[in-house]
């Protein structure tokens, strides 16, 4: 499955892939389109990528993280194109033998990838208008968080 | 050279160019600048990548890549 895609995330075709006789903990993170954001209501979601060199990032990230943690399973997609309220945007999923290195990993991967990887969101809101990135700690500081493990 | 831009840069600049006369980034900031002011509070944050791999401020371009301007990633 390509790690960038166009076409809709299957989040149970993803769960079926996570299970692993040594791992007794999975974690699937699903971020997904929210129908509000800066005090507007959000019609869809539609993201853009270089999407060869995401791919490359993507695939960095997750041996990275393999190399961190004993992760018995590892994944992580990102939706480009339109995306309606409620899809998943992107997924990551984690398998470990306890739950502490797949929720530690799960959150690591998520963090360097929306602040690694190019890929952009454009809000699309009800009233016509739209933004870019407005998620974005570059141009918003008080977005900026840290990950700490 | 082939500039290619995304997300907020492609409503600034326009999606792809051709451009002259520059031969690092720094000159290709200037010229971007030049081109539209309103992207000065935005490349301070933007990366720049010939095909597949970042490049930096030593980078000598040849004159027939393609230059992608990578703004702040906003996935997620």
């Amino acid at each position: 499955m390509k790690l960038v895609t166009s076409e809709p995330i299957d989040l149970n075709l993803l769960m079926s892939a996570a299970h692993h006789p040594e791992a007794g903990a999975v974690v699937l993170f699903s971020g997904e389109a929210r129908n509000h954001a800066h005090g507007k209501q959000v019609q869809y979601l539609e993201y853009e990528a270089h999407e060869t060199l995401a791919e490359i990032m993507i695939l960095e990230i997750i041996e990275t993280a393999k190399q961190k943690w004993d992760l018995k399973f590892v994944s992580c997609v990102h939706r480009i194109g339109k995306v309606g309220i409620s899809e998943p945007a992107v997924c990551v999923l984690t398998a470990s033998a306890h739950r502490k290195e797949a929720y530690t990993a799960n959150q690591y991967i998520i963090h360097r990838v929306k602040h690694e990887v190019p890929i952009w969101k454009n809000e699309v809101f009800e009233d016509g208008t739209h933004m870019w990135g407005g998620n974005c700690s570059c141009t918003n500081p008080e977005k900026h968080e840290e990950f700490v493990e | 050279m082939k500039i290619k831009t995304f997300a907020v840069l492609k409503e600034h600049l326009g999606e792809e160019f051709e451009m002259q006369s520059v031969v690092n980034i720094e000159q290709l900031k200037q010229a971007l600048l030049h081109r539209n002011p309103k992207v000065a509070a935005l490349l301070p944050s933007c990366r720049f990548a010939v095909e597949q791999a970042f490049i930096n401020k030593e980078t000598v371009f040849q004159g027939n890549e393609t230059i992608y301007i990578i703004p702040p990633s906003s996935g997620g």
